[in-house]
């Protein structure tokens, strides 16, 4: 897997982020603005509203930078969680609104959804792609509901109609699957 | 810990799909704060979950990137916080005093307590001291008590064993309250006296005890006006044969004759 490639090192990085440097902001929005652009799409599946997500995000990771922790993980997972946990909590504010009545059902936007990422496919990991899809579909509808939609364990399971115990077998053998995919 | 099987357990893979409680997420940080082969599961997982994330990208707006360069602050971080805060104490305030206050008002406190605390220390050692007392001469009485049991004992075998003759004396006009027991064994031939009442004598004078065998005095050894904390004297002399006993004032340790102007009792012996 050909990972963004490292133009300074991590610790290097995020030294120059805590001492607020505009040219270490840039690297950073620059490597990874797409990723965490494309999950807050994926999970809010508007354009609009993604893009505003997005500067949110950053703000947060800018303002934030003193409580990441390189001991408890890595940086990039870091932002992508909270780039996840933004858009989740976004998406779940608007579901309790009363104008969330709007909402199509669930099987049209994830046919929109896929014709949308049909039509403009990253052509830096159209390879990728297609080793991803080696992914058993059940597996890969279990991580994208459950690290794109922030479904529980519980949720998941009664969404799909399956045990909890299923769940968590099937989430883990997917990670795993993942994994190995990468490697 | 079996570190294997908690890997295998599938919390690693919530984990980094965010999809534990907080109280589990604390336990896969502390876990792989100490135990690396989970930490490098848990990099791994994450590594995985990123690339799968990437693979997601979209490129943004370009408009998101300008605002932000224009929205945030660029350049040394404020250091307002680490700046000391220098303010003069308010040294009269009421504040100050308060706190003068409370502090004096603790001091006495704890003052008063010491004072509380050495007097219940002072009570309980006198009480301690007391109770000693009591309980030595509780001891003594009781050693005193065993003694006399066992002295009683000792008497009462004596006195059951067979052959035992009593023979009252009675005192004569010498000693009108001179009133004794002997006892007399006729098959061990030994002698014990209990004294009565006897008067005091001299320290350089003692009771003497006579059998008479056949109208001749033979000696049976001497004894005091009292039996001290025995129950009875026993007399070293042994009798064999007696028709009666009498007793004599003599000098200490007995003589060989009788003096018969001291005699005080005479008591024959009922054959």
């Amino acid at each position: 897997m050909k990972r963004p490639s490292s133009l300074v090192s991590e610790s290097v990085l995020i030294e120059k982020l805590t001492q607020r440097d505009q040219q270490a902001f840039q690297w950073l929005y620059d490597q990874y603005s797409p990723a965490l652009y494309g999950v807050v799409l994926r999970i809010v599946r508007d354009d609009e509203q993604a893009a505003d997500l997005l500067q949110d995000i950053f703000v947060k990771i800018w303002k934030n930078l003193d409580a990441y922790d390189a001991s408890k993980g890595r940086l990039f997972t870091w932002m992508l969680n909270i780039a996840r946990n933004s858009a989740i909590d976004s998406l779940r504010a608007r579901k309790t609104q009363p104008s969330a009545a709007i909402r199509t059902d669930e099987e049209n936007v994830h046919i929109v959804d896929r014709q949308y990422n049909t039509e403009q496919p990253n052509p830096e990991f159209i390879g990728v792609q297609e080793v991803v899809n080696q992914l058993r579909p059940e597996r890969k509808q279990l991580i994208d509901l459950v690290y794109f939609s922030g479904y529980t364990h519980e949720e998941a399971a009664e969404k799909l109609n399956l045990p909890l115990g299923t769940v968590k077998t099937r989430i883990r053998a997917a990670l795993q699957e993942l994994k190995q995919l990468f490697k | 810990m079996n570190i294997t099987e908690y890997i295998a357990s599938g919390i690693l893979e919530s984990y980094v799909m965010g999809a534990v409680s907080d109280q589990e997420r604390r336990e896969v940080e502390c876990l792989s704060s100490i135990y690396p082969e989970i930490r490098q599961e848990i990099d791994q997982l994450a590594e995985a979950l990123e690339n799968y994330a990437l693979l997601h990208s979209v490129e943004p707006p370009a408009s998101v990137k300008d605002k932000l360069l224009k929205e945030l602050e660029f350049g040394q971080p404020k250091e307002v916080e680490h700046e000391p805060i220098i303010r003069e104490l308010p040294t009269n305030g009421p504040t100050y005093r308060v706190t003068w206050i409370v502090a004096a008002s603790m001091g006495l406190l704890l003052l008063l307590f010491s004072f509380y605390l050495l007097s219940e220390l002072r009570t309980n050692q006198k009480t301690l001291a007391a109770t000693r007392t009591a309980n030595d001469a509780l001891q003594l009485e009781m050693r005193q008590i065993r003694d006399n049991q066992s002295r009683t004992e000792q008497t009462l075998a004596l006195l059951r064993q067979p052959g035992l003759r009593t023979i009252e004396l009675r005192g004569n006009e010498k000693a009108p309250q001179g009133d004794m027991i002997v006892f007399w064994n006729t098959q061990t031939h030994q002698v014990a006296v209990d004294v009565r009442s006897l008067p005091n004598l001299p320290a350089d004078k003692q009771y003497q005890l006579w059998s008479m065998v056949d109208g001749k005095p033979v000696d049976a050894g001497v004894f005091d006006a009292t039996n001290g904390t025995e129950l009875l004297q026993r007399l070293n002399r042994t009798v064999a044969r007696a028709d009666a006993f009498a007793v004599t004032v003599e000098k200490r340790g007995g003589s060989p004759i009788p003096t018969t102007s001291t005699l005080l009792a005479l008591s024959p012996v009922n054959a």
